[in-house]
């Protein structure tokens, strides 16, 4: 498509109109766009007075005429690999990439593919769960992405399937000036596992919205783990839709470390008696970057257990955000929810803000929430200096293990190791030489 | 090795100490000793270089050199070692870690590579029986859970793998039952050699009774009220710090 309407202005409409004239698909699809691009009008784009967007400062966004992009090309050592066997699916400015994706043998009746190609091969299992899920009903980028993604993954896994290789899902975005919308759809039956690795790339300043829906049946088990590690110049506005059935389990990891902006909003339903999530969030960001987590819980069935555990490194100018709330409604007795957000600024002018709420509609509950925020320890700084370590390196020691315990917590050990390096390598410490 | 001239600090505008001098050569063990409050631990952070000590007068010299000039990792890497009376906590660094990067840290300041990861395991080992510490402490973090003793011998387990040419004890005898000090007096008296000096600080005269001093100070004050050989602990023991504790604060209260 070369077609360079500028999306936020008041020719949405004929962007929109121009989109989905260009598509072929079922009926069922086109409507879900029309009600979603209708509630995007309805929505329309957040200002800071609305109270869920009061924090985010999206007036850097406002003044870009954003585009459709072209086609791009991407060398394959431009996208991040994991080591081992993997299902990997590539996607270049919201557009799968069969020559960059790989896809070994899967188990009877399973599917991990282009969302676009399964939408003429498995509608009927597609329908069930695409914008089914409850969840950000409020929120105009995940209304945006309905609207416009052009293609993304789509994971199935019937009753019982257990796929041990991690689902490797790569999301690179190139250009100037332009927007992308890719789309995540998985859905684990009842006592499916699967591992997950979504990966946020690219190159350029653009607008990446994606979307992720997670259903998760009785029993089954998800590792989520997002590596958000966009261009310096990208922005970031995500959103992720979890619904879990009863006994199911959802670990998600959220790593956050590129684009000038980024937020993600999750929304959680534990929607079944004794399921269980916990999420992981770590953010680093310095000079102007910004970064924002917006999570949702929501118990609404007895015995759920949640966990949010949220961590922010912040250097030079940048700023986070981490609004969590936790929502227990009047039956979801037995509920066991937690919440804490540590933040270490390692300079004076950065600046973490947490915000907790709890809505605790049930009598019989455990709920705790922790919020910290601090500079670097110095009495732990000068010990370290006293037995003769350099002050950079004392420094990157201590932020390595205020930032390590969260990256521990990931058993994908292939990914543990390189977000490791990362960490290591962005704290400009080398691990070579102390281990 | 180490030379102490008039050495005049203030901490928040407050002269905490007021003039010492105090030379060590190599192979001695000088003790100082003296009631809460005297300056002690300033002295001992001052040699070590932490923050927040402002020197207004006098001079410290290390083999020569400006020791004052030096930050505290240079100092570290000079040889220097202050076992902290308050060792600090900190979560998610392992010790074997933490000492691995200090090894590493004073090896490159010299020049020298990277320490054999053989070498440096049976080092470790060897040093650890010395303290009569146990392994699983080097995968735990430093000092994070540690009891007041396993911290205190922790840090003369560290100063042994790091064998300094200098080192400072600050108390590292408090809130010890007698076993433990004399694991820690053991720890000391084994890098005890003709080149090394050692500056103990302590508020009671037992652990003079393992590790034994070849100069006694008295700190009283800011200021060395007294010096004199090992036998000073002694009277000291008996009759306390009763005859120097002469606050110039309070005669001058208690005159007006
Ligand atoms: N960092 C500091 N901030 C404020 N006061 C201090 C500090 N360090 C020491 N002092 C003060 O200096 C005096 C001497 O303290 P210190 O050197 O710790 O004595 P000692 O170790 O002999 O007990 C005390 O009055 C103490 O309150
Ligand atoms: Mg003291």
């Amino acid at each position: 498509m070369t077609a360079a309407a500028p999306l936020f202005s008041e020719s949405y409409r004929p962007a929109f109109a121009e989109f989905v004239a260009n598509r072929r698909e079922p009926d069922a699809i086109a409507r879900l766009r029309r009600e979603a691009f209708d509630r995007f009008q309805t929505l329309g784009w957040p200002t800071r007075q609305q109270e869920a967007w009061r924090l985010t400062d999206l007036s850097a966004l406002q003044t870009i005429a954003w585009r459709q992009p072209a086609d791009a090309l991407v060398e394959a050592g431009a996208l991040p690999t994991l080591e081992g066997p993997t299902h990997r699916l590539v996607f270049v400015n919201g557009r799968f990439a069969p020559g960059l994706s790989r896809l070994p043998k899967l188990p009877d009746g399973a599917l991990i593919t282009s969302l676009g190609q399964a939408l003429t091969t498995h509608l009927e299992r597609i329908e069930p769960y695409l914008d089914r899920l409850p969840g950000l009903e409020r929120h105009p980028f995940a209304a945006l992405n309905t609207a416009f993604w052009e293609d993304g993954a789509f994971v199935y896994l019937p009753c019982g399937t257990v796929v041990e290789e991690p689902i490797h899902l790569v999301f690179y975005a190139a250009g100037s000036d332009v927007t992308v919308h890719p789309r995540l759809l998985l859905a684990l039956e009842g006592n499916a596992q699967a591992t997950v690795v979504v990966e946020y790339r690219g190159q350029g300043r653009y607008l990446n919205v994606p979307l992720a829906e997670l259903a998760l049946g009785t029993g089954a088990v998800l590792h989520y783990h997002q590596i958000q590690e966009e261009a310096p110049q990208a922005f970031h506005l995500g959103a992720i839709r979890v619904r879990q059935a009863r006994d199911s389990v959802a670990n998600l990891h959220l790593l956050s470390l590129g684009g000038q902006l980024a937020r993600a909003d999750l929304d959680v339903l534990l929607d079944g008696e004794d399921a269980q999530c916990a999420l992981n969030g770590l953010t680093l960001a310095r000079d102007q970057q910004y970064g924002d987590y917006h999570v949702r819980v929501e118990h609404a069935q007895p015995h759920g257990a949640s966990e949010q555990r949220f961590k922010s490194v912040l250097d030079g100018k940048a700023r986070s955000v981490f609004d969590g709330m936790i929502h227990v409604r009047p039956g979801a007795q037995k509920t066991d929810a937690r919440q804490t957000s540590r933040n270490l600024l390692l300079s004076k002018q950065a600046q973490a803000q947490a915000n907790p709420r709890l809505e605790i509609l049930a009598d019989d509950v455990k709920c705790g929430h922790g919020s910290t925020t601090g500079f670097l320890d110095p009495d732990a700084e000068f010990y370290l200096r006293a037995r003769g370590i350099p002050a950079t390196q004392a420094r990157a020691l201590l932020v390595h293990a205020f930032a390590n315990d969260n990256l521990n917590q990931i058993r994908l050990t292939p990914l543990r190791e390189r977000l490791a390096r990362l960490l290591a390598a962005r704290l400009a410490l080398d691990l070579a030489e102390g281990k | 090795m180490l030379e102490i001239r008039n050495l005049h600090v203030t901490v928040e505008d407050r002269e905490i100490l007021k003039g010492i001098d105090l030379t060590i050569r190599p192979g001695e063990t000088h003790a100082i000793m003296g009631p809460n409050g005297s300056g002690k631990s300033t002295l001992a952070n001052v040699i070590a270089g932490r923050d927040g000590y402002t020197v207004t007068e006098g001079e410290i010299r290390f083999d020569g050199k400006n020791l004052l000039e030096m930050d505290p990792e240079t100092r570290a890497c000079e040889g220097l070692f202050l076992a902290f009376q308050y060792p600090v906590e900190i979560p998610g660094v392992a010790n074997l870690y933490f000492l691995k990067a200090a090894v590493n840290a004073v090896r490159k300041y010299r020049g020298e590579p990277p320490v054999d990861a053989m070498d440096f395991w049976d080092l470790v080992h060897e040093r650890m029986e010395l303290v009569k510490m146990d392994e699983s402490m080097l995968k735990r973090s430093v000092n994070e859970g540690f009891s007041g003793g396993e911290k205190k011998r922790n840090e003369v387990f560290q100063m042994a793998v790091l064998q300094p040419r200098f080192a400072v004890l600050d108390e590292t005898d408090s809130g010890l039952d007698i076993d433990a000090l004399k694991v820690v007096a053991d720890g000391v008296n084994a890098l005890r050699n003709p080149e090394r000096g050692f500056l103990v600080i302590t508020h009671y005269q037992r652990l003079l009774d393992y590790i034994v001093p070849d100069h006694v100070h008295v700190l009283v004050n800011g200021k060395i009220a007294r010096s004199g050989g090992k036998e000073l602990a002694l009277e000291l023991e008996a009759q306390g710090y009763a005859l120097y504790n002469e606050e110039p604060g309070r005669a001058r209260r208690a005159a007006a």
